[in-house]
């Protein structure tokens, strides 16, 4: 008795499959398959950049009062104004809370990423990853809030003082508070990006240290930290870029008085309706985080980030 | 013999009930029938507007009614009205459908939109005629919107900061026991021109030298304001960060009903006076705009102008209608002219050609 080979279903759908895919790209564009895969990527940078293109042109036209349209000439004027006193001090305030909170949150990241990689209970590990995703659940806009909750005339702070029978303090609606707000909200971006920097750091490597006798000390300046450098650049570009154009830790703990430059922009598109100033001031944003992070990586390569920076 | 219909002639309970069902019917089909030849009805309208206290009275005082006459739902959008503002110029431009039917907006926003072009003309609504001159908006042809109340920036306060009665003057924001404790709108709105008299200027100062105004407000930004909107206000009374500050009465009068001890008054300097009002934007389907006219003509009626503005506790532009028992003589509901002399009202074309000016200033103050 002869019976009919059948070959299982799976195989034959993967054979329908393949078939199918080689179809619609036939097998000669194989080396192009890549860039397909590139595509969809492209498309968005692309029409970011579109949008960046109307930006730029929108900045460069003067809002006409009476009609509350841009006037026709082109015009330096909003970058006349996005370069005067008040907003120069509205940048050098972002850039220096950029600044700290970079190196608040690189300070705390990377000893809590180093114990989350290293420690030898699998339970301590979890717990570690767990209470760093436990804020990504949480907006920012509720954190902050919670911030005020916590740190309020009222909060929880101020009332253990008040029953400890001290004076209550003013714990927000400043500059630090802001600083704070933001270095809780960037610590979890550092610590995910620091951990696989760390974990490629072979245990061994510290261990040969050791045992050539430097002490945890040395061993963690002239082993750890080098190694682990591209991680610290990768998270250090992160924080401080995203510290540069935050928007909702100024606007509920600044109270008001301590703009970032998103503060800035939102305010001309929105609250004066000058689509022109606030166009310029997002060119003047975009360039300085450009600028300063291209900087960054011609001096200490791409880190975690690129593919092909310099080694350390 | 013809019948009559009498309340004295003598009704069998089958006669009552025949009559009752025809005169329930009739009051049922009445206000629908005014809208017979009227066009096809949307599902639903959208109303931009404030939240909280204010978004509560719109929709007990004017949506509920509209929605009980027409049957159309209507769906409040709370987007910040200076959000939705170039959400609806963008939509127009572009020959897109306005995010939103009818705007709730203050007057000098939407005389910008006016100016701008993209509000429907509201002349031929029928309930225009009966309303105090208050309703018109000035410096524009037509209606391209129009005012529905007044309300008055008034200086509100914690009793206890202020155990020897109400601030006399603005420039107790001055005192360095305050510091820290003062609130004022994020872009000075309310304030600019009552920072003007307290900074040692006159009302006729303003728009051309607001210099005074200035000097004041860098005096005050040393006893470091906190800066806020709407909401921020009777959020930092109820929470205890302040004990003075500049805001609309209706956020005062909200945090008071919600047992918070706050009172206000209008210093001697005065307190600014200004209107809010609706609008329809442009580019809405044919029908859609038919019944959001309608929507604004509703809010003018005597009982939506009734309830509504004795939710919010402001004084309405329909004539005639009496304060809230809790307003009646307070400083902050203006009836009489001699009301109205102690406050400040600047005409909205000098605010509209003023305000970006005015903000970036207070900006440079208050950032710098």
């Amino acid at each position: 008795m002869k019976h009919s080979f059948r070959y299982p279903l799976a195989w034959r759908l993967l054979d329908w499959a393949e078939a199918a895919a080689a179809a619609i790209w036939p097998r000669r564009w194989a080396s192009l398959t890549g860039y397909l895969l590139l595509m969809p990527a492209m498309l968005l940078v692309f029409v970011l950049v579109i949008g960046l293109i109307y930006i730029g042109e929108n900045s460069l036209h003067e809002l006409d009062i009476y009609t509350y349209r841009l006037k026709e000439a082109f015009s330096l004027i909003n970058y006349r104004a996005a370069t005067s006193a008040t907003y120069q001090t509205i940048i050098g305030r972002s850039l220096g809370a950029s600044a700290i909170v970079t190196a608040i949150t690189m300070v705390l990241a990377f000893p809590y990423a180093y114990v989350m990689v290293r420690a030898a209970s699998a339970w301590t590990r979890k717990l570690l990853l767990i209470a760093l995703f436990l804020p990504f659940f949480i907006g920012q806009v509720v954190r902050a809030y919670g911030w005020l909750i916590v740190l309020g005339k009222q909060g929880l702070l101020n009332s253990i003082l008040t029953d400890l029978g001290l004076p209550a303090i003013k714990l927000i609606y400043n500059y630090p508070a802001v600083i704070l707000g933001l270095v809780q909200y960037m610590l979890p971006f550092a610590v995910l990006l620091l951990a696989p920097a760390i974990t490629a750091i072979g245990e061994e490597a510290e261990l040969a240290s050791e045992s050539l006798g430097a002490n945890w000390i040395q061993t963690f300046r002239h082993v750890v930290i080098p190694m682990a450098r591209p991680g610290l650049i990768g998270a250090s570009v992160v924080v401080f870029t995203l510290t540069l154009t935050d928007f909702a830790m100024p606007e509920i703990l600044g109270g008001g008085t301590t703009d970032f430059i998103a503060n800035a922009i939102y305010d001309g598109f929105f609250q004066i309706s000058n689509p022109g100033l606030g166009a310029a001031l997002s060119m003047i944003l975009v360039t300085i985080g450009s600028i300063l992070v291209t900087i960054i990586f011609y001096l200490a390569g791409t880190g975690t980030l690129g593919f092909s920076g310099r080694r350390p | 013999m013809t019948e009559k219909f009498s309340l004295e002639q003598p009704v069998n309970r089958r006669h009552f009930i025949t009559r009752s069902a025809a005169l329930m019917g009739g009051m049922m089909i009445a206000p629908r029938m005014a809208f017979a030849s009227a066009p096809k009805k949307p599902k639903e309208l959208i109303v931009r507007a404030w939240g909280g206290a204010w978004g509560d009275a719109l929709k007990a005082g004017v949506a509920d009614g509209f929605t009980k006459q027409t049957g159309i739902d209507v769906r409040l959008d709370f987007t910040e009205d200076n959000e939705i503002k170039p959400k609806i110029w963008a939509a127009v431009d572009q020959g897109r459908v306005p995010p939103i039917h009818v705007n709730w907006d203050t007057t000098t926003n939407a005389t910008i939109s006016a100016l701008r072009g993209v509000t429907v003309d509201l002349s031929d609504l029928s309930n225009l005629r009966q309303l105090l001159p208050l309703a018109k908006p000035v410096g524009l042809e037509g209606y391209p919107l129009v005012n529905t109340y007044a309300y008055v920036y008034v200086c509100a306060y914690r009793p206890q900061a202020f155990p020897d009665g109400p601030p006399q003057s603005w420039t107790v924001m001055l005192d360095p026991k305050f510091k820290g404790r003062i609130a004022l709108y994020d872009d000075g709105i309310g304030f600019n021109p009552v920072a003007v008299i307290a900074g040692g200027g006159t009302f006729a100062d303003i728009p051309d030298n607001m210099e005074p105004g200035y000097a004041f407000y860098r005096k005050l930004k040393a006893n470091n304001p906190l800066l806020g909107e709407d909401a921020d206000f009777t959020n930092w009374f109820q929470n205890g960060e302040i004990d003075i500050a500049c805001t609309i009465s209706v956020n005062a009068r909200a945090a008071k009903q919600n047992g918070i001890d706050v009172a206000w008054t209008v210093p001697k300097e005065g307190c600014k006076v200004d209107t809010d009002g609706l609008w329809v934007p442009k580019g809405l389907p044919e029908n859609e705009t038919y019944w959001a006219k309608q929507f604004v003509n509703h809010a003018l009626t005597r009982d939506a102008q009734q309830k509504w503005c004795s939710l919010l506790g402001l004084p309405p532009v329909y004539p005639g209608i009496a304060p809230p028992p809790d307003l009646v003589n307070d400083v902050s509901y203006p009836t009489q002219a001699a009301d109205f002399d102690k406050l400040l009202r600047v005409p909205s074309k000098a605010l509209v050609e003023n305000q970006p000016k005015w903000f970036a200033k207070f900006n440079e103050i208050f950032q710098g």
